[in-house]
């Protein structure tokens, strides 16, 4: 083995190309990909990501109502513990006056579209809030999760009362889900002294809302399916609450993950709560990851499709600097530092920074990117090949991607 | 579905018209950037386009806030409180700071945030003045319109300030310290109350229904938009050297390219569906009828309780719709009109 870096276009290059409003990502072999796109295929793939890590939390906990409320109860506590200790009220919009848990729902709202989860806000009110989504990436990852993102915008909102003089409280409802089937995602957030309901548990927060006859519905031929950054109609600035403005150029990094918000921290918790060991967890995540990453390229035209997509040229056959150059893809979009210690027909080697890989602050993405890689490669090259770690400096995860032979595998 | 979120909603309907019958009060705290020092007035006149420099103790004055391409960044009062003392009610606190830190180099002036020391209840409608008399030790009948006082309610210190958001002939404004709050609500409250009015509790009534009646703006109507476009040119003092003059200039010799229009539902029975920017996003495209061309966007729509008509702004392309026109906007007919409902 060498760490011979073979000839390919400078990490560099296209630094002046041009790309004066967005950057652009480029693969190795100097396929180049609008900021635009990149950050849908990191959206996508993260999600992919999720959806894997959010059925080894069904194999964990295997009963529905047990394993939402708990999830539940987890992003709400997180969420309010975020949300009074680290607030944001002028980063979200929200005026000194805005009292009482209505203006939670600006921090949802600007959280959509930062996600790329375009849509519209239908209401906002001291008494009523209503978004509506056209699009949401994580729609693969189960109805567990959309329990949960709406009771993470509760615990959010009930920060923000928190913070003010006291108003009216809302209770944030998901009525409609992109994963339950629906066309849209609707949260109606409604005040129990204007529109009563009984109380109801946490997890199911999931409607019908009363206020049901206001309720703005959006046929498809008006549906977006761009979030307003990249909408020349909204000259491609994000514009939320009565004087929020945002361009593009911040989102890049502001993306998050439901692994990392809501599942991963989900199963940490049900270790807590003893439904698991921590090893057990860990094997459990790391056997599902691997089967996810070997799902994505079992047919050959998805090895096709990625080659395409990446400019691989015909000269290189089957190594791991095809999965290498995938890799380089998603970090640059996630804005993850790395660097190119080996890539050739033999290895390849990456130092990947560690902080820049645990989106939200989450370390144990870090390993579940790992374990999908290792999936991948399988089906990508071919099973010669893998993916691990070794000789990590601090903060850094080290990957090499080569041939290994291990009769336990 | 699409039932009218307005229209129909009694609770919204009391508010907004205990405001426009009787009283109604508000907390209405915005934030507060405090200016102070020898070259405070000459540092907020070059901030900002209206004229500062003639403003007297005990004044306020209503003004927009430009970059450098004569953009709107922010709508303020700017109440001068003392010789060396200006207060900026904005709701844009932290890019104001932002501004003011950027343009304050060659100043002798302090800016500070003051928001979390103070709280503002507003007080309107027409028997406003009569609430105020009662709670307020010296009356206000020596207030004109944009004037500030010290005074004291129920034994404590208070900033009265007369104006407001509503377009009511008589409007008060509330200064007292955070930890004061509550007394003074109680005291405010109950004045109120007994006078006929109410607390104005729902958001969309005091900073949407009320204001646009009036043919207010909030912040959002006036995004990336340039004064000539909204009618805010008149108060502006050429005379003097300001962020975004040069733009304007350009603007004001060449003519702004959008206007702000009003517009009115036709048919007031109907449950539509109209996106508007209040609610962030670009609002719903405006074609004439029979043609193609977008002319504009709607910004702002929501109800006049007072005339029981559905009322809002368009941004448009200058001269493309007069008052008067018929439009079809998503399939609901609308007239265009002036933008103001409250004098008819």
């Amino acid at each position: 083995m060498t760490k011979k870096i073979n000839e390919r276009i400078p990490a560099d290059s296209g630094n002046d190309a041009g790309f004066t409003k967005y950057n652009a990502v480029q693969s190795p072999w100097n396929r180049l990909l609008s900021y635009k796109d990149a950050l849908h295929y990191a959206s996508r793939f993260e999600a992919v990501l999720s959806a894997a890590v959010g059925q080894a939390y069904r194999i964990i906990i295997p009963d529905y109502a047990t394993r939402a409320s708990e999830m539940c109860k987890e992003a709400y506590g997180r969420l309010l513990y975020t949300g009074m200790n680290y607030p944001n009220d002028d980063g979200f919009g929200i005026h000194p006056f805005m009292c009482g848990s209505y203006p939670g729902a600006l921090i949802g709202d600007k959280g959509d579209d930062a996600l790329l989860m375009c849509g519209r806000c239908q209401d906002f009110g001291t008494y009523r809030c209503e978004k509506e989504l056209d699009v949401c990436d994580w729609d693969i990852c189960g109805s567990e999760l959309c329990r949960a993102t709406t009771m993470s915008l509760q615990g959010q909102a009930d920060a923000t009362e928190s913070r003010h003089r006291k108003g009216k409280k809302l209770d944030y409802m998901m009525v409609e889900a992109k994963g339950c089937g629906d066309r849209h995602c609707r949260i109606i957030a409604e005040s129990r002294e204007k529109y009563p309901a009984p109380a109801h548990e946490l997890w199911e927060s999931f409607g019908p809302a009363v206020s049901d006859e206001y309720k703005k519905y959006t046929e498809e031929e008006d549906c977006v399916d761009e979030p307003m950054m990249f909408r020349e109609e909204c000259d491609y600035r994000f514009v939320n609450g009565t004087n929020n403005e945002t361009d593009s150029s911040n989102q890049m990094i502001n993306l998050s993950t439901a692994a990392s918000l809501y599942l991963l921290p989900a199963i940490a918790n049900a270790v807590r709560l003893g439904y698991t060991t921590e090893q057990q967890a860990e094997w459990i995540k790391k056997c599902v990851l691997e089967a996810a990453g070997k799902a994505m390229f079992g047919e050959r035209y998805a090895i096709k499709a990625c080659r395409e997509w990446l400019g691989v040229p015909d000269s290189i056959k089957e190594d791991g600097r095809i999965l290498g150059g995938l890799i380089e893809m998603l970090l640059q979009s996630l804005v993850c530092r790395y660097e190119i210690e080996a890539f050739n027909e033999n290895e390849v080697i990456y130092v990947i920074d560690r902080g820049g890989l645990a989106i939200t602050g989450c370390q144990s993405l870090v390993e579940a990117h790992l374990y999908m890689w290792q999936g991948m490669v399988k089906t990508l090259v071919n099973a010669q090949w893998s993916v691990w770690e070794e000789d990590s400096p601090k903060g850094k995860m080290r990957i090499k991607i080569a041939k290994k032979i291990d009769k336990f595998m | 579905m699409n039932k009218n979120i307005f229209k129909y909603d009694e609770w919204k309907r009391a508010e907004h018209m205990a405001v426009r019958e009787c009283v109604g009060y508000y907390l209405f705290t915005h934030q507060i950037m405090e200016v102070t020092g020898p070259q405070a007035c000459e540092f907020l006149d070059y901030l900002y386009p209206n004229n500062i420099s003639n403003l007297k103790v005990g004044r306020d004055r209503y003004t927009t806030m430009l970059n450098e391409k004569g953009e709107i960044l922010d709508d303020v009062v700017i109440m001068r409180m003392d010789e060396e003392k200006y207060w900026v009610s904005t709701l844009y606190g932290t890019k104001t700071d932002d501004w003011f830190y950027e343009h304050s180099e060659n100043y002798d002036v302090e800016t500070y945030e003051i928001t979390e020391d103070w709280h503002m209840f507003s007080i309107q409608g027409p028997k406003s003045k009569d609430v105020m008399n009662k709670i307020a030790e010296g009356g206000v009948d020596d207030m004109k319109f944009f004037m500030n006082k010290s005074s004291v309610i129920n034994g404590i210190d208070v900033i009265l300030n007369r104006g407001g958001f509503t377009g009511e002939k008589f409007g008060y404004e509330v200064y007292c310290a955070a930890d004061d709050a509550d007394a003074i609500q109680e005291v405010i409250d109950a004045a109120v109350k007994e006078a006929g009015g109410k607390e104005i509790t729902e958001f969309q009534v005091f900073a949407w229904t009320l204001p646009t009646e009036a043919g207010f703006y909030y912040m959002r109507d006036l995004n990336r938009t340039n004064p000539f476009e909204v009618g805010l040119e008149k108060n502006i003092n050429w005379d003097k050297d300001f962020i975004g003059k040069d733009a304007l200039l350009k603007i004001k010799e060449n003519g702004p390219e959008r206007e702000m229009v009003g517009f009115e539902v036709c048919d007031e029975n109907e449950d539509f569906y109209i996106r508007s920017k209040q609610y962030g996003g670009p609002g719903e495209p405006v074609y004439i009828d029979g043609e193609e061309e977008e002319v504009g966007r709607v910004s702002k729509l929501v109800y006049s309780y007072v005339n029981n008509l559905n009322i809002g702004y368009i941004l448009a392309k200058k001269d493309k719709l007069h008052i008067g026109d018929h439009i079809t906007i998503h399939g609901t007919k609308c007239v265009i009109t002036e933008k103001n409902w409250l004098n008819r």
